[in-house]
């Protein structure tokens, strides 16, 4: 029994180690600022390693990860003098958490764009475009329903579209057109 | 005319919707350029995200790896630690360390050279090698300053540089036609000369502007995209501002203080664009260009803004604590 502990608890610190670059892109991008992002980093795999006892057999590592650090992110901002401040990391501090040999490639727009959300609509577009995540994980993660991560990605998605310019605004006077072929919208209602 | 929400545009082009809900919006597509439109942007916002989160997985990944290599030569290690490192660099070094010292601490081993992962890590963006982090001296500020400069920068024809119209023209013909060469007068800085750089093969304009006392501002412009506002920011202690406008990416850069390098940022932006030329015909003298040597330092707002002098390193910038702001 102690054996296979052993191996379990190897298993969880190879695990972290493994995915050390995913994991501090979450707490980099959850703080929007690097130096933040590590030292928080570092304090979640302090606890985390500590009480991994805590991890439930057959949940995926990194969903158990990014769902500690977000806790503890958390719990740290609710003993903050003054929780309810807007985080505002600043333009230049964000932009730095993108690739130094990519340059060229850097979308300045975008970098600014995600900066100036809130820490959980970032984590939120993280989860699900960076990581993969399904709405329900994503969810999970964040303690949050499926419904209000869909409800982040709705107007992060939208909110960046419009700044790109190219967003078609559609006039409210705009005839409606339903999607469901005829009949099919209230054998749909029926079924929800 | 079609209404469709941006929730169900979003989840289409997330690939959420349900194969007949896919069917219904990709017929009201072919039907409807205005929604179709939205899609297109909904669809370059998604790809723009997704490009944005894997960019900063390379910086993260190349960070770790580099900390790895820090970890196993201590005097590296040390080495980099020192101040007046510059750039994203010294930004992405200043953390070095903190990971590696806790896992290592924590979990009683060595870096995790045998994690198979790790080999995956070693085989993306390379670490930063010690010959780039190693601590500036003024002799390597002052190299790198001159690798923005050419023979062909010296060598200006005063008549050009008074002829502030051609040089407008110059310089929109070079950068884009958008270029602007803001006329600064009012705000007590002088215009006294234009020149173009080159930097990793795209033009750079340099305009330098200098007051009755104290020291000279430039404004740089390249070609670039989107629209950005103005940002403050000091490198080695010279304050930059930098913003995009109409196609043009600018940096203004001086020692000047930051109220007053953001109050003539405003002015530039509200600055009309560069007016058609007023001579009837172009010379065949142009300005000068200045090739920069292909071991040029990685680009970044600030380092645009060469010659400076060493000064102290620029390593934290305050950062307002996050808060939850619920479920938006």
């Amino acid at each position: 029994m102690q054996a296979e502990w052993n191996h379990d608890s190897d298993s969880i610190r190879h695990g972290l180690i493994a995915m050390l670059p995913r994991l501090k892109r979450f707490a980099d991008v959850l703080i929007g600022e690097r130096r933040e992002g590590t030292a928080l980093l570092s304090r979640a795999l302090k606890r985390m390693l500590a009480e991994q006892h805590r991890y439930q057999r057959g949940t995926p590592l990194d969903r158990w990860a990014f769902a500690e650090i977000y806790r503890l992110w958390l719990h740290e901002l609710r003993d903050h003098a003054d929780p309810m401040r807007q985080a505002k990391p600043l333009d230049a501090s964000f932009e730095r958490l993108f690739a130094m040999d990519q340059a060229e490639e850097f979308d300045g727009l975008t970098a600014s764009f995600l900066g100036h959300l809130p820490p959980q609509q970032r984590s939120t577009l993280l989860l699900v475009y960076g990581e993969g995540l399904d709405h329900e994980d994503a969810g999970r993660v964040l303690d949050s329903t499926p419904e209000t991560v869909a409800a982040r990605l709705i107007r992060a998605s939208a909110g960046l579209a419009d700044r790109l310019g190219a967003g078609a605004q559609v006039p409210a006077s705009a005839t409606i057109e339903t999607l469901y072929p005829k009949g099919s919208k209230e054998q749909h209602d029926r079924a929800q | 005319m079609t209404e469709l929400s941006d929730e169900l545009l979003v989840a289409y082009v997330d690939g959420q919707l349900a194969r007949d809900q896919t069917r219904a919006v990709e017929k009201v597509l072919k039907q409807d350029d205005v929604i179709a439109r939205r899609v297109a942007a909904l669809r370059e916002a998604h790809g723009r995200l997704e490009a944005a989160f894997e960019a900063i997985l390379a910086s993260e990944v190349s960070e770790v790896t580099a900390e790895a290599g820090l970890a196993a030569t201590p005097d590296t290690r040390l080495r980099q630690s020192e101040p007046n490192r510059s750039g994203l660099a010294k930004a992405g070094l200043a953390t070095a360390g903190i990971v590696v010292a806790l896992l290592v601490a924590a979990a009683g081993y060595g870096w995790p050279l045998v994690v198979p992962e790790l080999g995956l890590l070693r085989s993306r963006p390379a670490p930063v090698q010690p010959a780039e982090v190693t601590a500036p001296s003024w002799q390597s500020d002052a190299a790198r300053a001159q690798s923005l400069l050419g023979r062909a920068s010296l060598e200006v024809s005063l008549e050009s540089q008074a002829n502030r119209d051609l040089i407008a023209f110059q310089l929109a013909e070079a950068i884009g036609p958008d270029m602007k060469l803001p006329d600064l007068a009012p705000q007590g800085f002088s215009f006294v000369r234009a020149q173009l750089l080159q930097y990793q093969r795209k033009l750079l304009a340099q305009m330098l502007y200098l007051p009755a006392t104290g020291d000279p501002v430039a404004l740089y412009a390249r070609a670039g995209e989107g629209e950005t506002p103005p940002v403050f920011k000091t490198e080695t202690g010279i304050g930059t501002v930098s913003w995009s406008e109409d196609g043009i990416a600018y940096l203004l850069a001086g020692r000047q203080d930051e109220a007053v390098l953001l109050r003539l940022a405003e002015k530039i932006r509200h600055e009309p664009k560069v007016p058609e030329p007023k001579v009837p015909s172009m010379p065949t003298a142009s300005i000068p260009v200045a090739p920069l040597p292909a071991e040029a330092v990685k680009p970044s707002a600030g380092e645009a803004a060469a010659p400076v002098a060493p000064s102290a390193p620029d390593e934290t910038s305050p950062r307002e604590a996050p808060a939850p702001t619920g479920p938006n």
